[in-house]
């Protein structure tokens, strides 16, 4: 296992989250996007981390800072979710237009 | 007592009635009727005591010092300052009472009031005024007040710009008075009259006479149009548009008198300069003919008689200038008295009427108000010069300082003028008491009440003994009595009987025309009652130039530069509208410019 095939999973993980942010327009599946790319993320840091760090301490806690900020992302990302629904029975991105131009 | 304590009295009692009333007495009409005429009545008690006191030393204080210019406020005690200032307050008195009457069902009767309060204050600070600037500060005040005045009644179109035109023209003359001082402040680096007129170190010691002409014909201008001579008399006959007493008091006692006052304050500097007696001397003529020319035609009362004004103060300044300083400020002060007779008598006639027309006061029964009839014939022969009454002496003494002078072509004007003034006197005391019909019996034409009755009273008296003062007052003036033979009088005293026979034939005689001689000239009948063209001319040039440079302003504004900030603003929000597009709420498309963005810095932040 080199480092490469550890990028090439995290660009393939990264690829998918941005394909799933631009093609889908249910807000859930931006919001499974964004978790994918948030993870591509992850296992960049933690292969660089392992392969070429000094001080491996620094990649780790960035990880973790990553994972509790993607946490607390989706708890408010599902909650705006859940009033977005109350509000309009609707989770589609293409109808929330109300601030346009 | 002090007199310089005592001219502090006398001049700033007014000035704190006037506050006292326009502050808290903006209801309570009676109490501000009531101090404005205990101010004035102060005010003539101290006058008249500075008068009997004689004069004085000049009294001032340095009020402002800067480098070695220092400019003084005081008080003057000479001569003409306590005559004058006596005649100032009293007659502004008598205003004050008459006014009591005429304007007793006026809503604003505070304002007027107020108003006459402040009118004696700037006219009483402008007599005694030791300093150029002083003066000039009171002098405007006084064309302040008279502003004021003469548009009172303010919703009236015609007063509101009459009262803008007495403002104007006499604004254009004082721009040269105002350039004048300053620039004998800046020669002499004084300012102090007395020390001005110094002979041995005034004015006239430190510049050559072609300066000390443009010196005085500037301040000649303000004085011209303060005093309304040709050719900025036209504002005079317009300020007939304010309540008569205001008449009265502007065309005697204060304003118009402020110009000739300040040419006899400044008499040694005119004296100094042959070219501007000269220039005087043709300017104060040809006024006196010009006017008494206009009030021939005239049928309005109070327009003849500020015609007439414009005619005496003539004939004061052609005095001054032909060096009769005793027979200017004679006249002075005596047509002050019985200008303001005929002036009060005429508001009787227009409070009963309620008209200006003098053919119709005739008519109406103007004659059966037998007080004011006795004053308006008393003060028109007094007006036309008929002996024994106090126009009769004044008139003689200017004549006389003509003749005297050498001038005697100005001199034969001034008896032609003379003439004529006799004659349009009389044609309206002969339209008022010779009524071209018959009167009916009409019993409601009565008297005006005592407190308008009063003054007149009190002011025929004085036009009756006004010659009396000549031998007191040349004695206060410092100067001597001059000694006139019968002989020398004559050319006047016929002249004057002359106008009142042609008068007569042409308007009191029962088969008269009552069209004048002038009638027979239709020519100069239309010149005459066009005003000589004078105000047309002005419309045509002044008045359409100022028109056309303010539309040609206005487009420049509307256009320009309301245009410009319109066109900025037009673009700004069209770009603003424009660019608004972009927040499309297409969260996709957000998120795509974004990765562009971040791509395109990855891109060449890597390549660097």
């Amino acid at each position: 296992m080199s480092l490469s095939a550890f990028l090439l999973v995290s660009l393939v993980l990264f690829s998918a989250g941005l394909v799933a942010i631009m093609s889908r327009r249910n807000l859930v599946t931006i919001l499974v996007g964004i978790e994918l790319m948030l993870n591509a993320a992850s296992i960049n840091f933690m292969a660089f981390n392992y392969y070429t760090a000094v001080d491996p301490v620094v990649g780790q806690i960035i990880v973790l800072v990553i994972i509790g900020l993607a946490a607390a992302e989706v708890a408010i990302f599902l909650s705006i979710l859940m009033v977005l629904y109350r509000a309009r029975h609707d989770v589609d991105v293409e109808e929330i237009r109300e601030i346009r131009g | 007592m002090n007199p310089a304590i005592l001219a502090i009295v006398v001049i700033f009692t007014p000035l704190v009635a006037f506050a006292t009333a326009m502050l808290f007495c903006m209801k309570a009409h009676r109490i501000a009727q009531g101090l404005i005429l205990g101010g004035g009545a102060v005010s003539v008690v101290g006058a008249f005591l500075l008068l009997l006191g004689g004069p004085s030393e000049t009294q001032s204080i340095v009020w402002l010092s800067s480098g070695s210019l220092e400019l003084s406020f005081g008080f003057m005690f000479d001569g003409l300052s306590l005559s004058f200032g006596a005649v100032v307050a009293l007659i502004t008195f008598l205003v004050q009472v008459y006014s009591i009457g005429y304007m007793h069902h006026d809503p604003a009767k505070t304002r007027y009031f107020a108003l006459l309060g402040l009118f004696g204050w700037a006219m009483l600070g402008f007599v005694y005024a030791v300093d150029l600037l002083q003066a000039l500060i009171f002098w405007e005040l006084v064309g302040l007040a008279s502003f004021f005045l003469i548009g009172f009644w303010y919703e009236k179109p015609s007063a509101s710009a009459a009262a803008r035109k007495a403002f104007l023209l006499t604004r254009i003359g004082d721009t040269g008075l105002l350039i004048g001082i300053l620039l004998i402040i800046n020669i002499s680096g004084m300012a102090h009259i007395p020390a001005l007129l110094d002979a041995e170190t005034g004015l006239t010691t430190m510049v050559s006479e072609g300066t000390l002409t443009l010196l005085v014909l500037l301040i000649f201008m303000g004085i011209m149009g303060k005093s309304a001579q040709f050719p900025l008399h036209t504002w005079l006959p317009d300020a007939m548009e304010g309540p008569t007493p205001v008449s009265a008091l502007l065309h005697s006692a204060t304003m118009v008198a402020a110009g000739v006052f300040l040419f006899a304050r400044l008499h040694p500097l005119f004296m100094a300069s042959e070219t501007a007696i000269l220039v005087v001397l043709c300017i104060a003529i040809f006024t006196a003919l010009m006017s008494a020319t206009i009030a021939m035609v005239e049928t309005d009362l109070k327009k003849v008689l500020a015609y007439s004004s414009i005619g005496q103060l003539a004939f004061m300044l052609a005095a001054l200038a032909a060096g009769g300083l005793l027979a200017g400020i004679l006249h002075l002060i005596l047509h002050a008295v019985f200008k303001a007779l005929l002036f009060l008598c005429a508001g009787s006639y227009i409070h009963h009427f309620e008209t200006n027309d003098m053919r119709e006061i005739g008519r109406r029964g103007g004659r059966r108000m037998r007080w004011t009839t006795a004053g308006l014939v008393i003060g028109g022969a007094s007006l036309a010069g008929l002996p024994p009454l106090a126009g009769f002496f004044s008139k003689e003494e200017v004549l006389a300082s003509l003749s005297h002078g050498g001038y005697h072509l100005i001199w034969f004007l001034a008896l032609f003028a003379a003439f004529l003034t006799a004659y349009y006197t009389f044609r309206m005391v002969f339209f008022i008491i010779l009524p071209d019909r018959p009167l009916e019996a009409d019993a409601t034409v009565h008297d005006s009440s005592p407190v308008i009755l009063g003054p007149i009273i009190f002011l025929t008296i004085a036009t009756v003994l006004g010659g009396l003062i000549l031998g007191p007052l040349a004695a206060i003036l410092l100067l001597d009595v001059p000694h006139h033979s019968l002989l020398s009088m004559l050319p006047a005293i016929l002249c004057a009987l002359a106008g009142v026979f042609v008068a007569w034939w042409d308007f009191g005689r029962s088969r008269a025309t009552r069209r004048g001689f002038v009638g027979a000239v239709p020519v100069l009948h239309r010149l005459f009652s066009r005003k000589w063209y004078v105000d047309d001319v002005y419309q045509a040039v002044f008045a359409r130039f100022i028109q056309l440079m303010a539309t040609v302003l206005h487009r420049v504004e509307v256009d320009l530069l309301d245009g410009g900030a319109d066109r900025l603003a037009d673009v700004t929000r069209w770009t603003g509208g424009w660019t608004a597009r972009l927040q499309s709420g297409w969260v996709q498309a957000y998120i795509a410019s974004g990765v562009v963005v971040v791509a395109l810095a990855g891109y060449f932040l890597g390549s660097r």
